[in-house]
């Protein structure tokens, strides 16, 4: 099997940023009260930090930055002007991408393809080679991604998949992609006959029911489950933010003056109550409980009708991240739970 | 080119803005960087507008409003003087050059003082040197304010 | 945790109380729960692990918990102090809530687990708390315990950045504020940002752009700290939540600490003292102006 080996991993890094890439991948965050590792575009090969766990931000802001101009806008008499933001670099490797990310970039190319092909996101996932690094067990306890058909050596997303052994990891060539940027580099890889693929990281059997799970949420709209859940959650939205298949952003105009100004898209979170708010004041989704259901409904039900796909990739993010301690996975299990009641 | 501050005033009614009415009625000469918005007390004048004038632009801001005691509507510059206090320490806390932000008492009788203010501050601000940042992607954003 | 509970079932039992806001037992640590029969009562815990400030589901924007009832809440500390902060500001009226009272140990910097990693360092703002045991309270429970010590508390940080040359603190502020990603969790969470419509979403005009860039970044975060400058409590929630991992306590520190130098105020659990920048003395000292 082709291997590559710690040093080369990093050598590859080095090897790409020489040639221009933008390369991103877990690096320490200086200045961060919080331990640990964020990706990040790395500006030398030995920032990389594979050691560290899952970072804390999932890798969507790689494809939709918090923050970006769609134009820029200019009036000049009665013509108006467009002008559309710089493509963004051609050549971007994601190195040490988590499973759960890399799925989570798939599930929303569903959404940013549907309707209308969304240039800006394509744009960059086309750029992009996604090289993922197989979790050897699960962070903590925060992980379910094997209950939502996944798991820490999934594929999915990926275009070469890492499966780590002493010293190095097994290359899973998963697209087209993967394989043009194994040959890209040849000197980094090296065929070893004692290792065998996917011996590490193996999936457990799902804790969930997702069908059940789907057939109850689907009629159980009014329920004071979601009351009870509810409670607790602030509405800070800190959630979707880490979430790496929370997509919903807003739109906004920032004038520089009266003739000219900037379009932007900025992230945005459904468990927020402004969200929904109308120009009148009038907001629909009131309610915490309303917004906690929107997040378990989309992601769960109307999401996979639509585009067979869940809305999670059980990263755990959102739990970890929750500052009142709610807990999807928890949550999962009670409607899962009450989902055999009912049947 | 020689570096041209453009610096922002902002400033109360009845005290600062007529005492640079007076400056200007007794064709009292002063640096022409400086322009003036005037509001109707310094109790109106939120931190906020020296930032978006940052943000559009301004290398220097000026506060300037009666003297205590003197407020039109009585305490509207005492409560001024507390935001700023803490507002410059932010600023300073934050690495913003608090020079950048000057504050004065400026009486409707002061049009010498005022233009002692425009002065030092056209002149601080000058050897301070520009104040930028953008919005930090391909934006053409203007403007912002880093030392 | 006898005593807590007791106390608890005895308020559901016999008292104009509906709820009782305190902590639970989890899969990951301890959480806010809310205990509405005597049987929920008997879940309730606390102990170093009771890092959240339950005072947030006080404040009006928080309809779902209003309309559970009269509530009893459990508070430390900072907790305590930023009850009296919602009453002060008229947010909250104090026979309107029961106050359990804790003597506060100190609480964990992490909520997590027993015997994981990371539980047992101190949380930066306990070191260095003005007051562990809440005077603004009905009951109080729990027993005295010493000083938390150890690791450099916040004001040491407020310290060391200050020391900082003037381009190095920008160089640090402008990379932490870059982080940002304006998801206003840190607003949500903080008991004291209780503003039915915050500046930073009003559109016309906009003061603060919403954009996480850094133009819209800076004017928030100064904004931000500002607007709590001798309101906020110190209870850390702000960073907890903040996804980004921004040291905003550190930034509050300082700003509690230019209210303190320049007007001797010290945010209290008192809830009639005045807040320092709604009142003024004639002669607050101005060397800055000229
Ligand atoms: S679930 Fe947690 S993270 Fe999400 S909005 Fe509610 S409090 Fe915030
Ligand atoms: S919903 Fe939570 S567990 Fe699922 S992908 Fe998003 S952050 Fe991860
Ligand atoms: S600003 Fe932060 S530390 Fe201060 S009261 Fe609000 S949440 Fe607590
Ligand atoms: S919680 Fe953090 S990332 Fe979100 S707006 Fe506040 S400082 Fe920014």
């Amino acid at each position: 099997m082709r291997v590559i080996s710690d040093a080369d991993l990093r050598g590859l890094a080095a090897d790409l940023l020489a040639a221009g890439s933008t390369v991103w991948g877990p690096a320490r965050v200086p200045g961060s009260p919080r331990p640990g590792v964020e990706y990040r575009p790395l500006r030398e090969a030995a920032e990389l930090d594979l050691g560290a766990g899952l970072p804390f931000l999932p890798l969507k802001q790689v494809f939709l930055p918090p923050t970006e101009p769609l134009f820029w806008w200019e009036r000049k008499g009665t013509e108006v002007r467009l002008v559309p933001p710089a493509p963004p670099n051609r050549r971007v490797v994601v190195i040490g991408a988590r499973p759960c990310d890399a799925a989570g970039a798939d599930a929303m190319d569903r959404v940013m393809g549907w309707d209308y092909r969304d240039e800006l996101w394509f744009a960059r996932r086309d750029a992009a080679t996604v090289v993922t690094v197989a979790c050897e067990r699960p962070a903590d306890e925060a992980c379910f991604c094997s209950d939502v058909g996944l798991g820490p050596s999934h594929p999915r997303g990926s275009d070469l998949l890492l499966i780590p052994h002493p010293g190095g990891y097994a290359v899973e060539e998963v697209t087209a992609k993967g394989r043009e940027l194994v040959a890209a580099f040849p000197h980094r890889f090296r065929e070893d006959e004692q290792v065998t693929p996917g011996e590490t990281a193996a999936a457990g059997p799902p804790r969930i029911d997702l069908a059940g799970v789907q057939r109850w949420l689907a009629d159980h709209f009014e329920d004071e489950t979601w009351n009870e859940v509810a409670l607790r959650c602030h509405g800070c939205g800190a959630c979707a933010s880490v979430c790496p298949a929370c997509h919903c952003f807003d739109i906004v105009d920032e004038p520089d003056s009266l003739l000219a100004g900037t379009r932007r898209r900025n992230w945005d979170s459904c468990q927020t109550s402004r969200f929904t708010v109308h120009a009148s004041g009038h907001n629909p989704r009131e309610g915490q409980h309303a917004r906690v259901r929107q997040r378990v409904v989309h992601k769960f039900q109307v999401f996979p009708r639509r585009f067979g796909r869940l809305l999670c990739t059980g990263c755990g993010r959102c739990t970890r991240a929750c500052p009142a301690g709610q807990d999807l996975f928890e949550i999962l299990t009670l409607v899962s739970e009450r989902a055999l009641e009912t049947s | 080119m020689a570096f041209q501050p453009k610096i922002t005033a902002f400033v109360c009614n009845w005290c600062t803005y007529t005492g640079a009415d007076l400056a200007g009625t007794s064709r009292l000469q002063m640096a022409p960087e400086v322009r003036i918005i005037r509001l109707p007390c310094t109790g109106r004048i939120d931190p906020l507008f020296v930032i978006k004038a940052f943000e559009r632009g301004a290398d220097g801001v000026i506060v300037s409003g009666c003297h205590p005691a003197d407020c039109h509507y009585n305490s509207g510059n005492y409560h001024a003087r507390r935001r700023f206090a803490i507002f410059r320490d932010l600023l300073d806390f934050v690495g913003l050059d608090p020079r950048r932000v000057i504050f004065s008492w400026v009486s409707a009788s002061e049009g010498g003082k005022w233009r002692d203010i425009v002065d030092s501050a056209a002149a601080t601000i000058r050897e301070l040197g520009p104040c930028r940042a953008d919005t930090g992607d391909e934006g053409r954003g203007r403007l912002a304010c880093a030392s | 945790m006898r005593e807590l509970r007791e106390l608890a079932v005895r308020l559901l039992e016999t008292s104009d109380v509906q709820v009782v806001i305190g902590w639970e037992e989890s899969r990951r640590g301890v959480r806010p729960a809310f205990a509405q029969t005597p049987a929920e009562a008997e879940r309730l815990v606390f102990d170093q692990r009771c890092v959240h400030n339950l005072a947030a589901y006080l404040h009006p924007r928080r309809k779902h918990i209003r309309g559970l009832g009269r509530p009893a809440v459990v508070v430390k500390g900072c907790d305590a102090r930023a009850v009296a902060g919602l009453i002060r500001d008229n947010q909250l009226r104090r026979e309107d809530v029961v106050l359990i009272g804790v003597r506060c140990p100190g609480v964990w910097a992490e909520n997590k687990a027993e015997g994981q990693p990371g539980n047992r360092r101190w949380a930066e703002r306990c070191v260095s708390c003005p007051q562990r045991t809440p005077t603004l309270c009905d009951y109080l429970i729990g027993e005295d315990s010493p000083e938390p010590s150890g690791g450099p508390g916040l004001e040491a940080q407020v310290e060391r950045i200050q020391a900082l040359p003037m381009a190095e603190r920008w160089a640090f502020w402008s990379s932490a504020f870059e982080r940002c990603v304006r998801c206003y969790a840190c607003r949500e969470i903080c008991p004291l940002c209780f503003c039915e419509r915050c500046l930073a979403d009003k559109s016309m005009p906009q003061w603060i752009e919403s954009s996480p860039h850094r133009r819209g970044n800076l004017a928030w975060h100064l904004a931000r700290a500002l607007h709590l400058a001798g309101r906020c409590v110190g209870c850390g929630e702000c960073e907890r939540a903040c996804p980004a991992g921004i040291p905003l306590s550190i930034l509050n520190a300082r700003l509690q600490q230019s209210v303190r130098e320049r007007f001797e105020f010290v945010v209290s659990d008192d809830p009639v003292a005045p807040s320092p920048i709604g009142e003024f003395r004639v002669d607050d000292g101005q060397e800055f102006i000229r």
